[in-house]
């Protein structure tokens, strides 16, 4: 071959997005990641749909006619079911954040201790992992909420 | 009953890519996945390459993913994890050296990286101490569990922060940054923040918590990595030079 002694065995993205055989706040930290671009593709879409508004379709100024044309394509199936997806994300990715930054800021952990066997770790256990259940489950809720309002 | 052991095989400087080869080992009660890597090893193909030394979970030499988790091989009895079939690959993110074997080289210098001893200010001191340099109990405690290290590198494995970041230290120097920076005696914060608050440093770990899922001793560098962040984020480590503990007078 080319004379390498060793091969590198890096995982690269593919180490970020597969949580197979891992602890739920793997799960969660791949969701985080993948919620993340969704939201910044929603809200680059959402710029762009409202400038395409407020300037008018060849920029000649705001024009309800546009607005309506510009809602006509969320008044949909698919539309709905974006706009119901987007508030599952958003609510997961608030709320998940928020436990992240209270991990980074220590505070949702017990303190270090004496460990006993069979080791249980204290990073992976209490009040971070019933937030990352609480966040799925408001997250579902909220968009069921959601999705009522859309298709009521 | 016979293990169907699967084993991801792969000689860097002859083969074009990795291949898995099969092999039937009989089943004992107790055995481990290394006692069936070591049959194979004995009675069936003796090229197989493999790393072990004490074969009690103590030496961290035989790190490996076994169906697709990173363990260690002496530390995970085949009927634990299924008893009939067995797969093994070398550890995720470690350069392989031929089989199973990764090379460790990069993880150890990482590990240097974040000065993993206790640094006083006076060297001469650090270096020929004059006197005991006691500990309170609960002193020992809230680091004791990170000091049970064996540097196996299961939790480097399992990062997915490592999986892209070269330049990061990895789970296993940031918990011992944290076990160092937090002794009562090290005066040594300082110097370390400088690796850790870098664009490589503690704040790339996201908290995925897989370092912990996997390690084999306890020492949970997810925890100790957070609560790192907070000591490194207010900038000021807990001691300064000159106020690191000494209970004992020469
Ligand atoms: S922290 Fe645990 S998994 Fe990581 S190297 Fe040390 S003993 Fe191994
Ligand atoms: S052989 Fe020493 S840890 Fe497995």
């Amino acid at each position: 071959m080319d004379g390498r002694e060793t091969a590198s065995n890096k995982r690269g993205v593919m180490g970020w997005l597969n949580p197979r055989h891992y602890n739920l706040e793997r799960w969660a930290y791949v969701f985080q990641r993948v919620t993340g671009v969704g939201i910044l593709m929603y809200v680059l879409g959402h710029i762009g749909d409202t400038s395409f508004f407020v300037g008018g379709p060849f920029g000649s100024g705001p024009d309800p006619g546009t607005w309506a044309l510009d809602l006509s394509f969320t008044e949909n199936l698919v539309g709905h079911l974006i706009l119901a997806t987007t508030v599952v994300i958003v609510v997961f990715h608030g709320l998940n954040g928020l436990r992240l930054i209270m991990a980074e800021y220590g505070i949702i952990f017990q303190k270090p201790s004496k460990i006993e066997y069979p080791y249980q770790a204290k990073g992976l256990r209490g009040l971070q992992k019933h937030m990352i259940w609480a966040a799925i489950v408001l997250a579902i809720v909220a968009g069921l909420w959601a999705g009522g309002i859309l298709f009521g | 009953m016979d293990t169907l052991l699967r084993v991801q095989r792969f000689e860097p400087t002859v083969d074009r890519a990795p291949k898995t080869q099969e092999y039937s080992v009989p089943f004992r009660d107790g055995m481990t996945v290394l006692d069936a890597i070591l049959y194979v090893k004995d009675y069936v193909d003796h090229s197989l390459a493999v790393r072990f030394s004490c074969r009690q979970a103590s030496c961290g030499s035989c790190g490996m993913k076994i169906n697709g988790v990173p363990r260690l091989a002496c530390y995970t009895q085949v009927a634990d994890v299924g008893g009939r079939e067995v797969t093994v690959s070398p550890m995720d993110n470690f350069p392989i050296v031929r089989d199973l074997v990764t090379d460790l080289t990069g993880f150890f210098e990482k590990h240097k990286e974040v000065i993993p001893h206790v640094v006083r200010r006076d060297s001469a001191e650090m270096e020929s101490p004059t006197s005991d340099y006691l500990m309170k109990p609960e002193d020992l405690e809230r680091i004791l569990q990170f000091t049970y290290c064996i540097k196996c590198g299961l939790c480097t494995s399992s990062c997915p922060t490592v999986a892209t970041d070269s330049l990061y230290p990895g789970p296993q120097a940031l918990a011992q940054a944290y076990r160092y920076t937090m002794d009562v005696r090290d005066e040594g914060g300082a110097e370390r923040f400088k690796v850790l608050d870098s664009a490589h440093g503690v704040f790339r770990c996201h908290y995925a918590g897989s370092c912990s899922a996997v390690c084999p001793k306890g020492v949970d560098p997810a925890l100790g990595i957070q609560l790192l962040k907070r000591h490194v984020m207010s900038a000021k480590p807990p001691r300064g030079p000159g106020e690191g503990a000494r209970t004992s007078k020469p």
